[in-house]
């Protein structure tokens, strides 16, 4: 007999109706043996022999190397990372009904502290979603037939999801077909948020389809996607295109700009601070001034001799226009000569924000570079 | 390893310089690696694909020669005031549709050596890096300075002891004559030696812009460096060939002759070349 063993959804099924096969086929074995006149003892021989039909036990072995985490197993790690953080929340003293994921890493981290380089080898505490890779259930039923009709391409979402596309983009095409036959046809303006997203890439929908994919796979499916989104579309065909597609941020707005503050003769000021290599600064820019520059209490022209370090604090002001109508008093520590220089440039930059425009902030952005991109190395 | 092969078009590609220990050649690569999982994070999927690239050179005898840590996503960084300044209304619908993409993008930190100001020119910063020894960038950069001034001078005493006819053609702007002479010396068709039968021969090639300007700017560094009169200093010897190289005579024109006679001379070896 087969041992009983966890399984899921369709196998349960195949495994009795396996061991079934067998017993069947082995009282078909005593019959034919008592047929042809053997005696007990030959029989309990024949008992003893290991019967083995053709069609039934061909054991599949990809499908039960597959079948490692089921559906119920998951669900149980489910319930007991439930129960495990809210015992985790009564540990740390905290309320369990508030006890975010952060809190989680912070309190296995405090509780399990780990002096491995490697981060991934520490300790974890997280949602089994993101520990267990998400695996398929078997794909075939009782009588060994796949359920869909592209297995045997062995990516059948893969090719389902192209074979759809297709179907849309041939649909797409004959309405315009149609709309051009009337003369309603007008050219298609392009209103769709090209910027503010972008395509899944291959390992996005990879995880999506639970499958393995080529990159040639994954450029072709892109390309079929551009077309489809190229033909005058209604909402159902919007919709399976923005399925695939992902919104990007608006890098500009990663940085929060500070206010202006006021100290006590009503001077408007601001700071910010750099780093660059290992140097540390930090900037005070005030509103009006004669473009004086005055580093850890020394005039910039004595603490950097070197042109190149003085065109670096320059380059902020004389990008925005802004030479000599600001004061900077700014401290730096660590690093050489010229990382010090490109801390406080960045410093500067920052503290420049608070004074300029959201345009002239992308601007700084995109020419000397800033915040978020720019701890620079 | 998944055996999914050197992929094109991968968002985890590391585009790396490295050089043979044996030898001079400096040559790039692109490994890809596609093989994480999405639940590896981007960072660690950096460091990883890091990690394999300085392992699977090791193990050809090659060393990571430059090291950039900012990813493939990020672009490079637009100095130019100019063009933030134009107008909306004048741009055309690419350059509208650029500035849109370009907000959405990751950009990396304007390097040390480039600014806005408008006395920054980038042959100039070319040329004083290549003329650089040790990263002694201050020694190279006051010799540069040193060699535009020697240069100004000359043209001025030139100038006033021209007559008011000849003062008209008289050049005096140290950059336009750094520029000219600079052009004068490029090479418009190279040599590059090809191995066939056991033998290598010299074949007239096309050169891109870049190797021109580079082979000019060598040319010019190394005529000064060997053939300087022993007490001489390099800007006074640097501002003689600038000067010379202007009038399109010196030793470095010379050696363009020199490259373009060789070149016509060898040019039945010209269909050795396949690309």
């Amino acid at each position: 007999m087969a041992a009983p063993s966890v399984s899921c959804g369709a196998a349960v099924p195949y495994r009795l109706f396996l061991a079934g096969r067998v017993s069947f086929a082995r009282e078909q074995g005593l019959w034919k043996a008592a047929a042809s006149g053997l005696q007990t003892g030959t029989r309990c021989q024949i008992l003893r022999l290991k019967h083995s039909p053709a069609v039934t036990t061909t054991k599949n072995v990809a499908a039960l190397r597959r079948e490692s985490y089921t559906v119920d197993f998951i669900k149980k790690q489910i319930e007991e990372f439930n129960i495990g953080k809210r015992h985790l929340a009564n540990m740390m003293g905290e309320d369990p009904e508030t006890f975010t994921q952060e809190d989680v890493d912070r309190a296995i981290t405090y509780l399990f502290p780990s002096g491995l380089f490697e981060k991934r080898a520490r300790p974890i505490m997280k949602h089994p979603e993101e520990i267990f890779p998400k695996q398929r259930a078997v794909q075939w039923g009782e009588d060994g037939r796949p359920f869909h009709f592209l297995f045997y391409t062995g990516k059948q979402s893969y090719y389902s999801l192209m074979h759809e596309a297709y179907g849309k983009v041939l649909h797409a095409e004959e309405r315009q077909d149609q709309l051009r036959a009337k003369g309603l046809f007008s050219e298609k303006s392009k209103s769709k948020d090209l910027i503010g997203s972008r395509w899944l890439i291959k390992e996005e929908l990879e995880e999506m389809l639970v499958e393995k994919l080529s990159d040639q796979d994954y450029a072709q499916f892109i390309r079929l996607l551009e077309r489809l989104s190229a033909l005058p579309c209604d909402a159902a065909e919007e919709e399976f295109v923005g399925r695939f597609r992902r919104t990007v941020t608006v890098q500009s707005k990663k940085h929060l700009i500070e206010p202006l503050q006021y100290d006590e003769q009503g001077m408007a000021f601001s700071t910010g601070q750099g780093k660059r290599k290992t140097a540390n600064a930090e900037a005070v820019v005030y509103g009006h001034g004669s473009g004086k520059i005055e580093i850890n209490g020394v005039d910039y022209l004595l603490y950097f001799p070197v042109t190149q370090d003085r065109e670096q604090l320059m380059f902020p002001f004389h990008f925005l226009d802004r030479l000599g109508k600001h004061d900077v008093t700014c401290t730096v520590s660590g690093g050489g000569r010229s990382s010090q220089a490109g801390a406080i440039r960045l410093a500067m930059s920052r503290a420049l924000c608070s004074f300029i425009t959201e345009d002239e902030v992308e601007w700084m952005r995109q020419g000397p570079g800033f915040p978020g991109g720019s701890d620079g190395k | 390893m998944r055996g999914d092969g050197w992929g094109e078009g991968s968002p985890n590609r590391a585009f790396i310089m490295f050089r043979l220990l044996q030898g001079k050649v400096l040559f790039f690569t692109s490994l890809s690696l596609d093989y994480f999982h999405l639940k590896h994070s981007a960072c660690a999927k950096q460091s990883l694909l890091l990690e394999y690239t300085v392992k699977i050179l090791k193990l050809c005898g090659l060393t990571q020669v430059r090291w950039s840590r900012y990813g493939p996503e990020y672009q490079d960084p637009q100095i130019d005031k100019e063009y933030y300044r134009k107008p909306l209304a004048q741009l055309t619908e690419e350059e509208t549709y650029e500035r849109e993409l370009r907000k959405t993008q990751v950009i990396k930190a304007a390097p040390a050596t480039k600014t806005s100001s408008v006395f920054e020119d980038p042959v100039i910063s070319k040329f004083t890096n290549m003329m650089m020894k040790g990263g002694n960038k201050i020694l190279a950069r006051s010799l540069m300075t040193q060699t535009l001034e020697a240069v100004k001078r000359k043209q001025f005493e030139k100038y006033h002891a021209a007559s008011a006819e000849e003062q008209a053609t008289v050049e005096r702007n140290p950059y336009t004559i750094f520029h000219q002479a600079l052009k004068n010396c490029e090479p418009v068709i190279g040599l590059v030696p090809i191995l066939k039968g056991g033998h290598f021969y010299q074949v007239p090639v096309p050169l891109a812009e870049r190797r021109r300007r580079f082979l000019a700017m060598k040319w010019m560094i190394t005529e000064c460096r060997e053939k300087k009169p022993r007490r001489m200093l390099m800007p006074e010897k640097l501002s003689q060939e600038l000067l010379e190289a202007f009038c399109n005579r010196g030793p470095v024109i010379k050696r363009k002759h020199d490259m373009h006679k060789m070149a016509e001379a060898n040019r039945a070896l010209a269909h050795y070349r396949w690309w």
